[in-house]
C-alpha cells in the first residue's frame, strides 16, 4: 500500500514546441506583454485563494498556455476567483488577474 | 387687427428640423419605455400618483433649467449652462407671452412664435426678450472660451467632440448670434434664412449628439423619482441615463487614472458615450477604478458603476459553470470548517482558535447585547464571525492586531477564513462574473448561518460592501472593524493609550464612498492620536490606485497613483498614515515615505494591556 507523505511529486513531461500550435499564446503574449515578464517565482501560486483549496496553480497553467499546451486551461482558470492576491506578490508587477480574464477568453471564446 | 400670414419660404428648414427632432425623441422614448422591465413599469404604475411625481417636476426645474448641481461643483460652468438652458426656455415662455400679448388668444403656428419679429414686422418689441437673448449669448460666449481654453472655467479637460456634437455644436453657437443679426435687421432675409437653417440643422442633430440630454434627463428624473434603478445586469431603463449625460466632462478632471496615469479615454464620460454609440470596448469598460469620484460629482446623478458593471457582465461575463464545486469541501461542513486540507495533507484544527479567545470577561454591558444568557444556552456556539477576505489574510499584522483586540474585548469569535476560506465573490462580480459571483455568495451565507454567528465583522471594505449590498444575512449584523471597535471604544470595552502623535486618515473607496462610513475610523482614531485630513477627504478623497475592479492597468500605473496619493499624506505633516483596508494599506505603504497602518494596528499598539 501507498503511503501517502501528503505531497506528491510531478510526473515528468516534456512540452514539443515544434508540434504546438503557438499562434494562441503568441495572441495572448501580444495583448498583454507583461505576461512573458513571468520568471516563474510561483509566488502567485502558493498565495492563491483557489490554490488553497484546490489543486489550480496558476503559475502552472499560464506558463503551460505560453508554451501552446491548451488542454485544459479554461477550465483550471476559471477556478480563480479574481481576488487579486496573487497580483499583491508577484515580484515582477505582472496584473495576472488580466491574465487569467484574457486566457480564458481567448480559450474560451468569450 | 389685420390677418397675419405666418407662412415664409425661410422658416422651411426650421420646421423640418422640428418634425425630425419630434419624430427621433418620441420613437426613442416610446422603445425604452416599451422595453422597460415588468417590475419596472410596475413602479411606474405604483408611483405615478404620488408625491414622487411633484418632486420629479421640481427636481426637473431645480437641474434641466437652473443646473443647480453645476453650479456647485462648478459656478462659471454653472451660470454656462443655466444661460443656455434657462435663458433659451425663458425666451420661449416670454416669446409666447409676447404673441399672446400681442394678438390675442388664438392659434399661432409655431413658427409664428419662434419667429415672432419678422411676422410682426418688428413693430412690436419687449425689451426683456433683447435681455434674455445677451442672457444667452453671454453663456455662448463662455462655452466657445470653454472649447478653446477650458481651464479658464476651471476644467482642466474637456470632452472630444464626436461627428454628430460637432454638427450640433457648430449650429448651436450660430443660432442665438444669427437670431441677433435677424431682430436688428429684420430686412434682410439672409439673417433670417440663416437663423432658420441653423436651427433646423441643431434640432437634426440633437437626438444624435449630446444634447439628446436636454430631453431625456426629463424623463430620467420621473424614473428615478419612480423608484428605478439600473442593476448588474443592463436594462432598457440604462438608456434613459446613457443618453442624459450632457458629457459635461465634470467627471473627467477628478479621474485619478487621467491626472496621475495618464488614461485619456476611459473616464465616464467616454465610457458613456462608446457605450450610447455601439463602440464600446473591454478595454475601456474595464478600466476603471470604481472609486466613486466621478459618480458623486456627475451633476445628472448617472449610477456611472453601475454602469460600467452592468456593461462589464454583457462583455466579458462568461457562465458559472458550477466553478467553485472544490470549495464545497468547506462551506458544507461547517464542524470542521476551521481546519483547512490543503493539497499537502497539513490540517489545522480548530481549537487553535478557540485559545485566543477564551478568557472572555465582559459583563451584560457589553457592545453586542446581553451575551450572558445565550453563551450558557449555546455554549458552543460563537456570537462574532471575523472575514478578513483575502487581502487581510495577506496581512498579518492586521490579523494579529485584530486577535489581541478581541481578546481585550472578551468577546468569542470564529475565524471564518483565517484557516482557508473562499473570496466574497466582489472581485468576481465587479469582473462582470454575477453568476458565479452568486454561487460564492451563497456559500458563504451556508458557512457563516451554519456557525450561527450573530455579528460579522471584515476589516476588508470590499468585503464590507457585498456582504451589506449583496448577501442575505438574515440575522447577522455586518460591522466593519472600524464600526466594531468604535463601538467597542465607546462602551468602554476597550482600555487605550491616548497620545500626541499625528495621524493622517485614507478613506478606503469601498468603505467611504462604498458604504458612507466615514466618522468611525475618525472617532476610533482620536482616542489614539491626533487626526490631521489631506486636502482631499471624506467623499472626496482618492483612491490608492490598486482597486480591484481595474482589470487593465498596469503596475507602473497602480505606481504612479499610489505616489500622487502618497504625496497628499507627506503634505499634512502626519507621522503615520492609517487607513481602514488592506489593500489601501498595501498600495500605499507601497511608495509613501510614511508608515502606512490599518487602523487595526494603531488600536492594537494602544491597547492597555493589564
Ligand atoms: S486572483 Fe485567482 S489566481 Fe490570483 S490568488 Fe486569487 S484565486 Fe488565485
Ligand atoms: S508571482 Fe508573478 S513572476 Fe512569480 S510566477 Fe506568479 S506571475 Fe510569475
Ligand atoms: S457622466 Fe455625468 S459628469 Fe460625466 S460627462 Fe456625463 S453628465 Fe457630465
Ligand atoms: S470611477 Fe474612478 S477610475 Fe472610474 S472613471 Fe470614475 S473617477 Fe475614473
Ligand atoms: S483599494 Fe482601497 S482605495 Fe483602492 S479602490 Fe479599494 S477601497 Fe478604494
Amino acid at each position: 500500500m501507498a503511503i501517502d507523505f501528503g505531497y506528491s511529486v510531478s510526473q515528468p513531461r516534456a512540452v514539443d514546441l515544434d508540434r504546438n500550435d503557438l499562434s494562441l499564446a503568441r495572441e495572448i503574449v501580444r495583448e498583454m506583454p507583461e505576461f512573458s515578464a513571468c520568471i516563474a517565482c510561483g509566488g502567485c501560486t502558493a498565495t492563491c485563494t483557489a490554490g488553497n483549496l484546490t489543486s489550480f496553480n496558476f503559475r502552472l497553467v499560464q506558463t503551460l498556455v505560453r508554451r501552446g499546451e491548451y488542454a485544459g486551461a479554461y477550465a483550471e482558470m476559471n477556478k480563480c476567483m479574481l481576488c487579486g492576491k496573487c497580483r499583491l506578490v508577484c515580484p515582477r508587477g505582472i496584473n495576472t488577474r488580466g491574465v487569467v480574464r484574457l486566457i480564458k477568453r481567448k480559450l474560451g471564446d468569450y | 387687427m389685420e390677418i397675419i400670414s405666418f407662412y415664409s419660404g425661410f422658416v422651411i428648414p426650421f420646421l423640418v428640423g422640428v418634425s425630425v427632432l419630434f419624430a427621433v425623441v418620441v420613437y426613442k422614448f416610446g422603445r425604452w419605455f416599451v422595453r422597460l422591465p415588468v417590475e419596472d413599469r410596475r413602479l411606474v404604475r405604483k408611483n405615478f400618483f404620488s408625491r414622487a411625481t411633484v418632486r420629479a417636476l421640481g427636481e426637473c426645474f431645480m437641474e434641466c433649467l437652473l443646473h443647480r448641481k453645476i453650479w456647485k461643483v462648478n459656478p462659471t460652468l454653472g451660470y454656462m449652462h443655466t444661460a443656455f438652458a434657462f435663458g433659451w426656455f425663458l425666451l420661449i415662455v416670454v416669446g409666447w407671452v409676447e404673441t399672446v400679448a400681442y394678438l390675442g388668444w388664438r392659434f399661432v403656428p409655431l413658427q409664428g412664435h419662434i419667429f415672432f419679429k419678422f411676422f410682426t414686422g418688428g413693430e412690436h418689441h419687449w425689451l426683456v426678450m433683447d435681455i434674455l437673448l445677451w442672457y444667452v449669448l453671454s453663456g455662448l460666449v463662455l462655452a466657445v472660451y470653454k472649447r478653446f481654453r477650458s481651464r479658464t472655467l476651471g476644467m482642466r479637460r474637456t470632452t472630444k467632440l464626436t461627428f454628430g456634437d460637432r454638427v450640433a455644436l457648430s449650429s448651436l453657437w450660430f443660432i442665438f448670434p444669427l437670431r441677433l443679426l435677424a431682430e436688428n435687421f429684420s430686412g434682410v432675409m439672409a439673417f433670417w434664412w440663416g437663423y432658420s437653417i441653423a436651427l433646423g440643422i441643431f434640432f437634426v442633430a440633437m437626438p444624435f449628439s449630446r444634447y439628446m440630454h436636454i430631453f431625456t434627463e426629463v424623463p430620467l428624473i420621473f424614473l428615478r423619482r419612480w423608484g428605478i434603478r439600473s442593476g448588474e445586469r443592463e436594462s432598457s431603463f440604462d438608456h434613459f441615463q446613457l443618453e442624459a449625460c450632457s458629457r459635461c466632462g465634470i467627471c473627467i478632471d477628478p479621474c485619478q487614472l487621467q491626472r496621475d496615469a495618464g488614461f485619456r479615454d476611459v473616464q465616464s464620460a467616454y465610457f458613456i458615450r462608446d457605450r450610447r454609440y455601439n463602440r464600446l470596448t473591454r478595454r475601456v469598460a474595464d478600466n476603471c477604478l470604481m472609486c466613486g469620484r466621478c459618480e458623486g460629482r456627475c451633476p445628472v446623478g448617472l449610477q456611472l458603476d453601475t454602469l460600467r458593471l452592468n456593461s462589464r457582465h454583457t462583455l466579458s461575463g462568461t457562465p458559472a459553470d458550477g466553478r467553485f464545486e472544490y470549495a464545497r469541501k468547506i462551506t458544507n461542513n461547517p464542524v470542521i470548517s476551521n481546519e483547512c486540507e490543503k493539497s499537502t495533507g497539513q490540517t489545522v484544527i480548530a481549537s487553535e482558535n478557540e485559545a485566543i479567545c477564551s478568557n472572555s470577561q465582559s459583563s451584560s454591558s457589553h457592545p453586542l447585547g446581553g451575551r450572558g444568557e445565550t453563551k450558557n444556552s449555546q455554549l458552543s456556539t460563537p456570537r462574532i464571525g471575523f472575514f478578513g477576505g483575502c487581502m487581510t489574510l495577506l496581512s498579518p499584522r492586521i490579523l494579529q492586531s485584530m486577535e489581541q483586540i478581541f481578546a481585550a474585548s472578551g468577546d468569542d469569535v470564529w475565524w471564518a477564513d483565517r484557516n482557508g476560506g473562499i473570496c466574497c465573490g466582489r472581485p468576481l462580480k465587479l469582473s462582470g462574473d454575477i453568476d458565479a459571483a452568486r454561487d460564492m455568495m451563497q456559500m458563504n451565507t451556508q458557512l457563516f448561518e451554519a456557525q450561527g454567528i450573530t455579528t460579522l465583522v471584515t476589516s476588508c471594505p470590499i468585503c464590507l460592501r457585498v456582504f451589506r449590498e449583496d448577501y442575505r444575512l438574515e440575522g447577522i449584523e455586518v460591522l466593519h472593524h472600524s464600526e466594531y471597535i468604535a463601538r467597542l471604544i465607546a462602551e468602554g470595552c476597550l482600555s487605550l493609550r491616548d497620545s500626541d502623535e499625528k495621524m493622517t486618515y485614507h478613506d478606503p473607496c469601498e468603505l467611504g464612498r462604498g458604504c458612507g462610513i466615514y466618522d468611525a475610523p475618525r472617532q476610533v482614531l482620536a482616542s489614539v492620536g491626533e487626526l490631521v485630513e489631506p486636502a482631499e477627504t471624506r467623499s472626496e478623497a482618492l483612491c490608492c490606485g490598486s482597486s480591484l475592479a481595474n482589470f487593465v492597468v498596469d503596475d507602473a500605473s497602480q505606481v504612479a497613483m499610489a505616489r500622487a496619493v502618497g504625496a497628499a499624506f507627506e503634505a499634512t505633516g502626519a507621522a503615520r498614515v492609517v487607513t481602514a483596508c488592506p489593500l489601501c494599506k498595501k498600495a500605499i505603504g507601497r511608495t509613501s515615505s510614511l508608515p502606512t497602518l490599518d487602523l487595526a494596528e494603531v488600536v492594537a499598539e494602544k491597547l492597555n494591556n493589564d
